[in-house]
């Protein structure tokens, strides 16, 4: 993919200690291989297989994907505001190409 | 871009061909004595998927909400979300919440990570359903134990279209 398109959905700044929810979508076909598209060809499978989210450096989420996650994958998760820094988001996709994102937070 | 709905999928094991099932006929074999593709490819049930992702381990019930419409109108995105019950210090928390819907015809979707750091065990994803189904989130405890919540789904436009 040319373009990676991502939407990373979360507060600005939060207070120490408080639980932020962070809302992850992307676009990508997530094509599960083996169907057939409209000229008669087999789709090899191509899926971002693995998000990780490391905030601060340390990792605070992990989500596997395998061929059961919808095209245009959407995921939400929570992490404890500790520290002002970045989240840094890194996607995988099979055959090894890899997407980055980052969102900063800021904690008061 | 792919189209939202698969024109068609492969099936793993292709049906008989006319002509053998020609041959099988003037043969006069039994019904039975059909070789059964659908028969062979009996999917492993629920429990043997949950138990080879628990090591064994029989997990509980109760402590994990498992939110998932009843009825799916469109396979291809099936809105979940997943909590458990979990006061998320470094000595108690959910370790991993794994998703099987059993008739995928891959049916581990997918596993979320968490930590201590979540400061709460509460996950929100999209999934496809190949067909009508019971769908299982299994969640790992740090203590070692394991807690399981299913849904029994009705999925009305599959997202393999010929349902396979």
């Amino acid at each position: 993919m040319a373009s990676f398109n991502a939407r990373i959905t979360m507060p600005a700044e939060a207070k120490a200690g408080e639980v932020v929810e962070v809302r992850v979508l992307v676009r990508h076909p997530m094509d599960r291989g083996g169907q057939v598209d409209a000229e008669g060809r087999v789709v090899p499978r191509k899926i971002l297989n693995r998000l990780t989210v490391t905030y601060a450096g340390e990792p605070v989420f992990r989500y596997d994907m395998h061929t059961g996650v919808s095209a245009n994958p959407f995921v939400s998760f929570t992490t404890r505001a500790i520290e002002t820094g970045e989240l840094s988001f890194e996607w995988r996709e099979d055959g090894g190409a890899t997407f980055t994102r980052t969102a900063r937070l800021v904690v008061t | 871009m792919s189209s939202p709905i698969s024109p068609a999928c492969v099936h793993p094991e292709p049906a008989l061909s006319r002509r053998e099932v020609m041959a099988v006929g003037a043969a006069g074999l039994a019904l039975g004595a059909l070789p059964a593709p659908a028969r062979a490819a009996a999917p492993p049930a629920l429990a043997e998927l949950v138990a080879r992702i628990t090591e064994g381990a029989v997990p509980e019930r109760g402590r994990i909400t498992f939110d998932i419409p009843q009825l799916v109108e469109n396979g291809n995105s099936v809105d979940v979300a997943i909590q458990v019950e979990s006061p998320m210090t470094d000595a108690d928390h959910v370790r991993w919440i794994h998703i099987i819907a059993e008739k995928n015809p891959f049916p581990d979707v997918a596993r979320f990570h968490l930590g201590p750091r979540s400061g709460r065990a509460e996950i929100r994803a999209t999934l496809r359903l190949a067909t009508s189904q019971k769908v299982a989130a299994i969640a790992a405890l740090s203590g070692g134990g394991y807690v399981i919540a299913d849904a029994d789904i009705v999925v009305t436009l599959s997202a393999c279209i010929d349902g396979g």
